[in-house]
């Protein structure tokens, strides 16, 4: 759905480049997670991908358009969830979703279903200006569903929600993706990643450092150790054993013989460490 | 295409309703013609009007009556009064050997030369009957002073067409929706167009609303909004540049002001240059605009010349167009 090759990209038009020789490429169906700190060049990447920035070097095509042309058409098949929100503030909730869709070519959503379904259901009529963050930020990623997108960008799409609200949009997130949407999700929120992604590219400075599922990640770069936590003969004991190691292993089967266990721990490692491995640099 | 610019209109259109400082503007232009009807006297009258003593005796009165718009006064003091009013009446008061005629000061000489010799012409009773002198008659029946405010009105609502554009602009710009415009279907063309319309349209109800209640009833409606519609496209452009370099509402209604220099040149030109010096304004749209409506407000242009000024508008106002465009695609970029 997504191929990108060798893009390069300079705000200057100099040979200071905020995005340098990406490549990658996106499945249909698939969930891909663009990871990296601020100013890493995530939104470059998915400005040029979006056709707010032009492509200068490099090839991109999306959903089968060569990004070279503009084609406007092709915006009926893309939804774009942006980290600020941007509604007309003296519109209603309803009105800045109804308007929307008159601008699509395709069948779209029900506003009300979409208000609904991200938790805004009886705010339809209320003016957009009078929405907390967290409301705006709600109805900017309702109004990205509007036309059934077969690709979803999706800009830190849980960014300054509440858990509850964050935990509805993950599932939204995920239906999407049962549906068969292709979802280009740019994060510095590793969990959000973890939890969503069947593949994440790390960037920092323009560059792409690794791309793989989470998994593999965890497995290539993460520790193989249990951390356990047991009582024995009325005192607490901690030890963190190797699951590799053949003494580690009949140790950890005699302490869940022999003891209660208070807590017993696998140690992967998190995509936030593994960034870290890899880049030597933080996410934040 | 046309169902998308009509969808921005109408939601440009809500959200106007919705703003105090849109409801100004439209109104502004209203209020304006009502004042000019109201509280400038004389101007929806002919330019023709003398004052006569009710005194005087009735066929005098008639015979006046006949050729110039008479008012009847009750007083020398209201007589007084109604010549040092800003239009030009002159008083026609007798004295002992005939006539007295008496003036502010300011007014057209041939006009008060005229009614002197209508003066005369009452005292040799000379009529209409038992002249041999033919008229010629160049068609103006309109009072020039109402047609320059009018004009002037016009151009001033053209302007605010831009301010209302600039204010949409700037009004997009706050809630950041210009990018959520970029990732739907719709070209930058059918924004631009979509954008402006609101201007227009609001801007060319003023017109007509503000020249219906001035008494313009019977001019030719289909040359003013073509002219209209020509020289908007100008202010179009500005009300465009204008909000997407300005940060708020008041910067952007300061900086389409700067629009009303070219405008106020044209008329003052149009109105006080020496026909010699009129070249001096050819560059400026705004001067053809004002010259053709200056006709279509007497009733005296033809389709002709009307053409022509639109043309000259369009042209004047493509090259500018031409210009900015590049900067305008970059703004909503």
């Amino acid at each position: 759905m997504i191929k990108v090759e060798n893009l390069y990209h300079s705000y200057n038009n100099n040979e200071k480049f905020q995005a340098k020789n990406v490549s990658f490429e996106i499945k249909e169906g698939e969930v891909f997670g663009f990871l990296g700190p601020s100013g890493a060049g995530k939104s470059t990447v998915q400005n040029i991908l979006t056709g707010l920035l032009p492509l200068q070097k490099g090839k991109v095509t999306v959903d089968g358009y060569d990004l070279k042309q503009v084609h406007n058409k092709r915006f009926n098949r893309i939804g774009v969830s942006f980290e600020q929100s941007n509604i007309y503030s003296k519109l209603t909730a309803l009105e800045n979703l109804k308007y929307y869709a008159d601008l699509f070519d395709v069948p779209t959503r029900d506003p009300e279903e979409l208000l609904k379904l991200v938790g805004l259901e009886g705010k339809g009529n209320d003016r957009a200006g009078s929405f907390s963050k967290g409301m705006k930020h709600r109805l900017t990623f309702a109004r990205s569903m509007i036309n059934n997108p077969k690709i979803w960008f999706l800009d830190e799409p849980t960014t300054g929600l509440d858990p509850a609200i964050a935990a509805t949009i993950k599932d939204i997130i995920r239906s999407e993706k049962a549906k068969g949407t292709t979802s280009f999700l740019t994060t510095h929120n590793m969990y959000i990643a973890d939890e969503l992604c069947d593949r994440v590219a790390f960037i920092i400075d323009g560059e792409i450092k690794l791309i793989d599922t989470p998994k593999n990640l965890k497995q290539q770069y993460g520790e193989k150790l249990v951390e356990i936590e047991y009582v024995k003969e009325g005192e607490i004991y901690k030890e963190t054993l190797k699951t590799v190691d053949d003494s580690d292993k009949e140790k950890i089967a005699n302490i869940i013989k022999s003891y209660e266990i208070k807590t017993m721990h696998s140690k992967e490692a998190t995509l936030e460490e593994i960034f870290i491995q890899v880049t030597g640099r933080g996410l934040i | 295409m046309m169902k998308k610019i009509l969808r921005i209109f109408r939601k440009d259109a809500t959200i106007a309703r919705r703003d105090s400082m849109l409801i100004y503007i439209i109104a502004i232009p209203i209020l304006l013609a009502v004042g000019i009807v109201f509280f400038a006297p004389g101007v929806t009258d002919s330019a023709s009007t003398i004052a006569l003593l009710e005194s005087d005796t009735a066929d005098h009165i008639e015979y006046m009556e006949d050729y110039v718009q008479v008012e009847i006064v009750d007083s020398m003091e209201e007589l007084e009064r109604r010549i040092n009013k800003r239009d030009d009446v002159v008083g026609v008061v007798p004295i002992d050997q005939g006539y007295e005629i008496i003036i502010e000061g300011n007014e057209d000489e041939a006009y008060y030369e005229t009614v002197k010799a209508m003066s005369a012409f009452y005292k040799i009773g000379a009529t209409r009957e038992n002249t041999t002198a033919e008229i010629l008659d160049f068609g103006k029946t309109v009072p020039p002073l109402k047609t320059t405010l009018a004009n002037a009105l016009i151009l001033m609502v053209i302007m605010l067409a831009g301010m209302i554009i600039a204010l949409g602009i700037v009004e997009e710009k706050s809630d950041k929706t210009i990018k959520a415009m970029n990732v739907t279907p719709i070209s930058q063309n059918t924004f631009i167009i979509g954008k402006g319309m609101l201007g227009g349209v609001v801007a060319m109800g003023s017109i007509i609303i503000s020249l219906l209640i001035m008494g313009y009833n019977d001019i030719n409606w289909l040359m003013l909004i073509l002219i209209g519609l020509t020289s908007m496209i100008l202010t179009f452009i500005v009300g465009f540049l204008q909000g997407l370099a300005s940060k708020d509402v008041i910067e952007a209604a300061g900086g389409v002001k700067l629009i009303m220099l070219p405008i106020a040149a044209a008329i003052a030109a149009y109105e006080i240059l020496a026909d010699k010096w009129q070249w001096t304004m050819y560059w400026n749209p705004f001067y053809w605009a004002y010259r053709a409506n200056d006709l279509i407000l007497s009733k005296t242009a033809d389709w002709g010349i009307v053409l022509i000024s639109a043309a000259l508008v369009t042209i004047l106002s493509i090259a500018v167009y031409l210009i900015a465009i590049p900067k305008i695609r970059k703004g909503l970029s």
